[in-house]
């Protein structure tokens, strides 16, 4: 793993992290969890760690950031098929996401 | 177990201490209305296989007072300066070196014979047989309280004297062995029996000692709750492999939802229950949060993974008024809490032994390396060092489950003891003799 393909991937863990710490339902939490092991599981384990002080608060914002880091691994040589079903589970737990 | 083979002894000798006339339980002479069907040198073969099965007893007597005192070296001791415990434990010693005749052959202790009083001995000798795994599974000396020593070594001692007073019953059988200073012997197995009885008895131990180490219960999935309960059972079996990080991970994150959904299927009838389980809920959420940069490689896991899955499935699968039954939700939470002790076991173990790291945040190029491409540098540092994480504070503080009071003896604890003593000390009806039955 390279610098760019670790720093990608240590983003797009950071910001799932943080819209499971932010998701208002209980069933959104339990996915968005998913999506970060999905994440682990594709890269075997081998991971940088995640930060998720000083993010934003905002959802929305959580959200873009997060599927635009996903999206970005595949151009780092994961992929691209996992790379979607990653990005699909993403979307089912932000469709929990709703109190 | 130390009460199933202890009980089984106890009954046995107890049903031999009631019978009598022991040449005619042997098929020999001495009634009119039931004619001989041994002749002499059988007797004499059957009581040779009495001797063999008594010595295994004895041997189960000497490793039970060992158990409950063990005082190494008796050698130059006399009479005087040995007590009760050691006293017995000497003269047993005595006794067994002194016979000649050896252990039962397995298939002795595995064929059922024809003489009740002969399958009497044999189960006697298989129950001292099995008994002696006991000893060295959790109720060796150090591992016991005072008063389950004392216990122990009551009953080594009421055995004892069962076995004396068999001793003189038997005396008549052709070729029949005495025990060694069998007076002696009986003397200091009464006065082992005093001293050993002084305080209360603590039965508990009876739950101590070999078991069957518990399996998998493999097959098709049991309907309704019952699925469930099967799932969590294996679960906890799987679990007393170390599973790696990532199948840790996924264990916890089954165990979170696995609450959440059986704390909502009971809300309405069993609030306190719901409760406690929703805060096991987050007490695991806590877990998954602190776990996410966890890593460790070594283990398996895989299996326990699935079944904390499975479990998921089927209980989400069941219809929320279905599970109204009060006796599998009492296991339920019971298996919750032995999943919760051995994941708490898990976690300490791979931090204490460095199986599970934690990822450092922001990860270093090396520079040294050779080639136009620097490769990441990966760091871990264990879980115990300064990079702290609120794992362990979790596991020590929130998983734990509260100490569970010690199980209550078996409810005939009691009175399988009782009944060996009162078949010890009886005295046959309308007559006179000495206190002890001969």
């Amino acid at each position: 793993m390279l610098l760019a393909h670790a720093i990608t991937l240590a983003e797009a863990r950071s910001y799932v992290a943080a819209l499971a710490d932010l998701a208002r339902t209980f069933d959104a939490s339990v996915e968005y969890e998913r999506v970060l092991l999905q994440l682990d599981w594709i890269h075997d384990d081998e991971f940088p760690g995640l930060d998720t002080t000083g993010l934003t608060d905002d959802r929305v914002v959580l959200y873009a950031v997060a599927d635009a880091a996903i999206e970005e691994l595949a151009d780092h040589g994961v992929d691209a098929l996992q790379v979607e079903l990653v990005l699909d589970m993403l979307d089912a737990a932000r469709a929990k996401d709703v109190p | 177990m130390y009460g199933e083979n202890g009980g089984l002894l106890r009954t046995e000798l107890a049903t031999l201490l009631r019978q009598h006339r022991i040449q005619q339980r042997l098929g020999g002479p001495g009634t009119h209305t039931v004619p001989e069907s041994t002749t002499a040198e059988e007797r004499k073969a059957l009581g040779e296989q009495i001797g063999r099965y008594r010595h295994a007893v004895l041997i189960w007597c000497l490793q039970a007072v060992r158990a409950a005192n063990p005082r190494i070296n008796l050698e130059g001791t006399t009479g005087r300066s040995r007590r009760p415990a050691e006293e017995l434990r000497y003269r047993l010693t005595a006794a067994i070196e002194a016979s000649a005749a050896g252990l039962p052959p397995l298939e002795e202790l595995t064929t059922g014979q024809d003489f009740r009083t002969i399958e009497s001995w044999r189960q006697a000798a298989r129950a001292a047989a099995l008994g002696e795994h006991d000893f060295d599974a959790g109720l060796g000396y150090g591992r016991l309280s005072n008063a389950e020593c004392m216990t122990v070594l009551k009953d080594a001692a009421e055995i004892t004297r069962g076995l004396v007073a068999l001793d003189r019953r038997y005396a008549r059988i052709t070729g029949w062995e005495r025990l060694k200073d069998q007076g002696r012997l009986g003397r200091a197995a009464e006065g082992c029996a005093v001293f050993a009885g002084d305080d209360d008895p603590d039965y508990t131990v009876d739950r101590l000692g070999w078991r069957p180490s518990p399996t998998t219960m493999d097959g098709p999935a049991m309907p309704g709750l019952l699925g469930v309960l099967q799932s969590q059972h294996n679960l906890l079996i799987l679990l007393t492999k170390l599973p790696t990080a990532r199948n840790l991970r996924l264990v916890l994150d089954s165990q979170r939802v696995l609450s959440h959904e059986a704390s909502l299927g009971v809300r309405n009838f069993a609030p306190e229950l719901a409760d406690k389980w929703q805060a096991r809920s987050g007490t695991y959420t806590a877990l998954v949060r602190e776990s996410r940069d966890l890593g460790g490689h070594l283990g398996t896991g895989g299996l326990a993974a699935s079944e904390g899955a499975n479990a998921l499935g089927r209980l989400q699968r069941l219809p929320r008024a279905a599970v109204d039954v009060t006796k599998p939700l009492r296991h339920l939470d019971r298996l919750f809490a032995r999943v919760d002790d051995r994941v708490g076991d898990i976690i300490e173990h791979g931090a204490n032994e460095r199986l599970y790291f934690l990822r450092l945040r922001l990860p270093r190029v090396v520079d040294q390396s050779e080639g136009l491409i620097k490769p990441v540098r990966e760091r871990y540092v264990p879980i115990a060092s300064a990079v702290q994480t609120d794992l362990l504070a979790i596991v020590h503080t929130q998983l734990r489950p509260p100490p569970t009071p010690r199980p209550a003896p078996p409810v005939d604890a009691a009175q399988s003891r009782s009944d060996l003593h009162e078949a010890v000390v009886h005295r046959p009806e309308g007559r006179g003799g000495p206190s002890i039955s001969i």
